[in-house]
């Protein structure tokens, strides 16, 4: 055999990353047009643009605040920012991941991805299918060759090393007087998997965000609520969820305890959390125990409960003139400082005569005076105290638009003139006139439950591992090659050389597997092995170096780095180099 | 439980003691730049020697439009034996000099010293050690140098020893001034056996990832010097680049440390979302953090691409590497400091 194989060539520059030209598209008539774009969208380069894309257009929303990530942030940028929040909002700015645009990068990438990886899986079965190409006529070309003599007839020779490689579970191919061998087919099986579980992790979160909900619900100890959307504080459902979707479990909070830090340089940060309930999967089914406390949700009937958030709730009793209990009850205050508990709130009594009434009130769990100044000096309360503002006149409740219970509308009212003074527990306030009392009686605490469905998970947990699995056997499994030949020397032994090459770029190991290799058809071929020959894991001068530095250069698109055949009558042998 | 104080101080005194061998490990390095003469000569003898045949090669294989590789082939060869796998060469895998067998030695000592530290400071709070900024900066810097070890001994890259120990002594004297913090407990989101997988694999992650983003940083120096020389402009980093390996070597030895640390990174992105689906109900929900790590995954995928590339391999996809490299600091100090999350576990006065 005296010309290059072009079978061998053709095979050597298949490569571990696909050629994906990109010709121009003039004078194509319509579907020359859409298959130009439909190259361009499969492109590499284009596949980085886009990648840098979606890197890019997720850095607003870490930015600025994100409506699902925290509203309340956003309304506070709102007053903050007047003019330019609006301009921000219409650019889709506060909520960048479910954004048309980002959608838009995200999905073009994923077709992107998909052109790339259907043909990509159509040729890793073809080219399972072929035998390894026909051994090049000068190994020596080889970024990785070794040379020995032996006493075994060429035939024979080749017959044992087919066999050796054949018992390491290469693929191999024998011809007049040569041996060729490859193996690391499961790279681009990994690759391919890694490609294809990215774009099953895109379904399983689309699942989720279809057939899923999220809801919030504040739950004052002592409360009961059940998973209907109308007994939700916050209900996200998804796209095809129904209120008849809902599971319709009950949960009921028994008590809540939290633990702080009491000295120390870490003094007010808490220890543990927990959160006692009672539940049933449904209306009539028997009531089961479980104690919540975060990272420990509770899951009943597919559904996840988590403890999310905590505070106080001061109970109070509103008494008329007469001395009658008009209200009693526990209002939840929201904490407005994390690290002492400061919490506020406001009660709200329409049915309050003469006029309706509405108090503003803070309440410090541990109370301290500073400089006239009072503070909360530790989450626990260990030294409640509210501090009321009353007021008197319309709590306007009745317009068009639904108030929240955590504002009070101040407008229509006018302030009573009594003292904010703190109230220890079991204190009062009396009203003007003889209206009435009312009375701090004590506190309670309120958990914050997230409930949440995602049918999703489960998939995009799989997809999640198979991409890394595939990932890892991207990397780590090399595509190789390697080609013995034989032959009679004139001086009646068998000259010997062994050539291999990576055709992809690995976490190494070519350099190791080709030595190993090269000992053991040598060890195999050793009737008489020549003492003059060199050894091949030293250099010598008089023969090529075996383990060519240029060696584990070849990158993922250049499997051929020191061009083994500069005869070759393909011109470039870096495909990719475009 | 409550800290065992007497322990947290050794694990300080420990630190404080690392930083000075490191120190001390850096200057022999430089010494060894600056004194070693006759091993450098004896490797550009060699390279001479090799240049004409690799040259030949890699311009074959190369061609004209592919000057990274055509040019950096000769000095790739040179350090060939000294950068170039285990299985190539003479030379021994341990290091050779007094100099870099003082350096390499305090690197060791210094390294022991940073585990047995964090180890200390495990034993006295009870707990993983890596619960805020400053835990999280000790255990990736000792990282940093654990990898810097195992590519010396695998790789031969005793050169790299100068060039990683000196953002790690920079990062760790930040850590113990500005960011320091007393041990303590956890707070009740971080108590969770998902902190030693998440946690643990976003450390190795980011070691791997500084180790490879300082190879890369001197990539770029190397490509730049061999590019104006060859071009018969002067070169300022010629100086030290002469005990460097080549930019072919300096590019596979990054590329390798990328190929370890991008699955381990989304090993630690993906642990880190199935916690967040215990702790917060979610397991994705755009957290400045999760935003960040995500972005820094998607700039690291891009350099793999990019590198399997043609056009783009070489100095394009080395910025990339440093862009994504830039993504994964700012995740962990700008978002820590700037940006209020679920995951401000830094413990800052903020």
């Amino acid at each position: 055999m005296t010309t290059v194989d072009p079978e061998a060539r053709t095979g050597d520059l298949e490569l571990a990353e696909p050629q994906r030209p990109a010709p121009a598209g003039a004078g194509l008539g319509v579907a020359g047009w859409l298959r130009w774009i439909w190259r361009q969208l499969t492109s590499m380069r284009t596949a980085l643009i886009l990648l840098f894309l979606l890197a890019l257009a997720s850095v607003p929303g870490s930015v600025l605040p994100q409506e699902g990530v925290d509203p309340a942030a956003v309304s506070q940028y709102y007053a903050a920012h007047p003019s330019l929040a609006p301009l921000l909002n219409k650019l889709s700015l506060f909520s960048v991941f479910a954004a048309p645009w980002f959608a838009a990068i995200y999905l073009l990438l994923f077709a992107s991805l998909a052109g790339c990886v259907l043909p990509r899986t159509f040729r890793l079965v073809g080219s399972a299918r072929q035998k390894p190409p026909r051994a090049p006529r000068n190994l020596a070309r080889l970024p990785l060759r070794a040379s020995y003599r032996s006493d075994v007839p060429p035939a024979e020779a080749l017959e044992a090393a087919a066999k050796t490689l054949r018992g390491r579970r290469f693929r191999v191919q024998t011809g007049e007087g040569w041996v060729s061998a490859e193996k690391g087919y499961l790279r681009e099986v990994g690759n391919l998997l890694f490609h294809i579980a990215l774009l099953a992790l895109l379904f399983s979160i689309g699942i989720g965000g279809v057939f899923g909900y999220k809801a919030n619900r504040l739950l004052v100890v002592g409360q009961t609520f059940a998973n209907t959307p109308t007994d939700l504080d916050v209900f996200h459902p998804g796209r095809l969820v129904g209120p008849s979707n809902l599971q319709p479990f009950e949960i009921s909070l028994l008590s809540f305890h939290a633990q702080y830090v009491t000295s120390g340089p870490q003094m007010d940060q808490p220890i543990t959390y927990q959160a006692p309930l009672s539940y049933r999967s449904s209306p009539g089914a028997p009531v089961s125990h479980y104690d919540l406390t975060v990272n420990h949700p509770l899951v009943v009937d597919n559904v996840s409960v988590y403890l999310i958030g905590h505070g106080y709730a001061p109970e109070f009793t509103l008494t008329d003139g007469a001395g009658h209990v008009q209200w009693t009850g526990a209002v939840p205050f929201i904490p407005v400082n994390q690290t002492s508990l400061t919490s506020e709130g406001v009660l709200k009594f329409p049915d309050a005569r003469p006029t309706q009434l509405g108090f503003a009130g803070v309440f410090l769990p541990t109370e301290v005076d500073v400089r006239g100044q009072l503070q909360s000096a530790f989450p626990a309360a260990l030294l409640p105290r509210v501090s009321l503002v009353a007021y008197a006149g319309n709590l306007g409740m009745n317009g068009p638009v639904a108030q929240s219970v955590y504002d009070l509308d101040t407008t229509d009212m006018h302030r009573l003139a009594v003292a904010p003074r703190p109230l220890a527990p079991g204190a009062s306030i009396k009203l003007p006139d003889g209206d009435g009392t009312l009375t701090f009686t004590g506190y309670t605490q309120w958990a914050s439950l997230a409930i949440t469905y995602d049918p999703g998970q489960l998939p995009a947990l799989i997809s999640g591992f198979a991409a890394l699995a595939g990932l890892i056997l991207s990397f780590m499994v090399r595509r190789r090659r390697f080609f013995v030949r034989a032959q009679a020397a004139p001086d009646g032994s068998t000259e010997v050389t062994f050539g291999g090459l990576a055709r992809s770029d690995a976490a190494g190991g070519l350099e190791s597997e080709f030595a190993g290799l090269t000992d053991a058809l040598r060890a195999l071929h050793s009737a008489s092995p020549d003492p003059a020959s060199p050894d091949p894991a030293s250099p010598d001068p008089a023969s090529p170096d075996p383990v060519s530095p240029d060696a584990a250069s070849s990158d993922l698109g250049s499997p051929v780095p020191s061009g083994p055949v500069p005869s070759s009558p393909v011109p470039s042998q870096r495909g990719s180099e475009q | 439980m409550p800290v065992n104080s007497g322990l947290a101080d050794a694990a300080n005194v420990l630190l404080f003691t690392t930083v000075i061998l490191y120190a001390l490990a850096m200057l022999a390095y430089a010494c060894d730049f600056a004194f070693a003469r006759q091993r450098v000569l004896a490797g550009t003898v060699r390279a001479e020697t090799v240049a004409p045949a690799s040259a030949l090669v890699a311009v074959g294989a190369g061609g004209p439009d592919v000057p990274v590789s055509a040019s950096a082939a000769p000095p790739a060869a040179a350090a060939g034996g000294s950068a170039g796998g285990p299985a190539g060469g003479t030379q021994s895998r341990w290091p050779s000099g007094v100099w870099l067998r003082t350096a390499f030695g305090l690197t060791c000592i210094g390294v022991t010293c940073q585990v047995l530290s964090i180890i200390d400071r495990g034993l006295a709070e009870h707990r993983v050690p890596w619960g805020n900024m400053y835990e999280f900066l000790a255990a990736i810097t000792c990282m940093a140098v654990l990898v810097l070890v195992a590519a010396s001994i695998r790789y031969r890259a005793y050169y790299m020893g100068l060039f990683v120990l000196l953002p790690v002594v920079l990062g760790l004297g930040i850590d113990l001034t500005v960011v320091y913090t007393p041990a303590g407990a956890l707070v009740p989101a971080l108590q969770s056996y998902w902190i030693a997988i998440h946690v643990t694999a976003m450390i190795v992650a980011s070691g791997l990832f500084i180790f490879g983003a300082v190879v890369t940083t001197l990539f770029l120096i190397a490509d730049r010097s061999q590019r104006r020389v060859a071009a018969g402009r002067p070169s300022f980093s010629a100086g030290i680049l002469a005990h460097l390996p080549g930019s072919v070597v300096l590019d596979r030895l990054s590329y390798r440390s990328i190929l370890f640390a991008f699955p381990v990174w989304t090993f630690g992105v993906m642990a880190g979302a199935i916690w967040a689906d215990h702790a917060w109900g979610r397991y994705w929900g755009w957290d400045p953090k999760e935003t960040w790590s995500f972005i820094t995954w998607v700039v690291y995928a891009m350099y793999l691409h990019a590198r399997a590339t043609g056009g783009w391999r070489g100095r394009r996809a080395a910025w990339i590497h440093m862009a994504a490299f830039t993504c994964l600091m700012f995740n962990l100090i700008g978002v820590n400091l700037w940006i209020s999350g679920l995951h401000s576990y830094a413990g800052l006065p903020g």
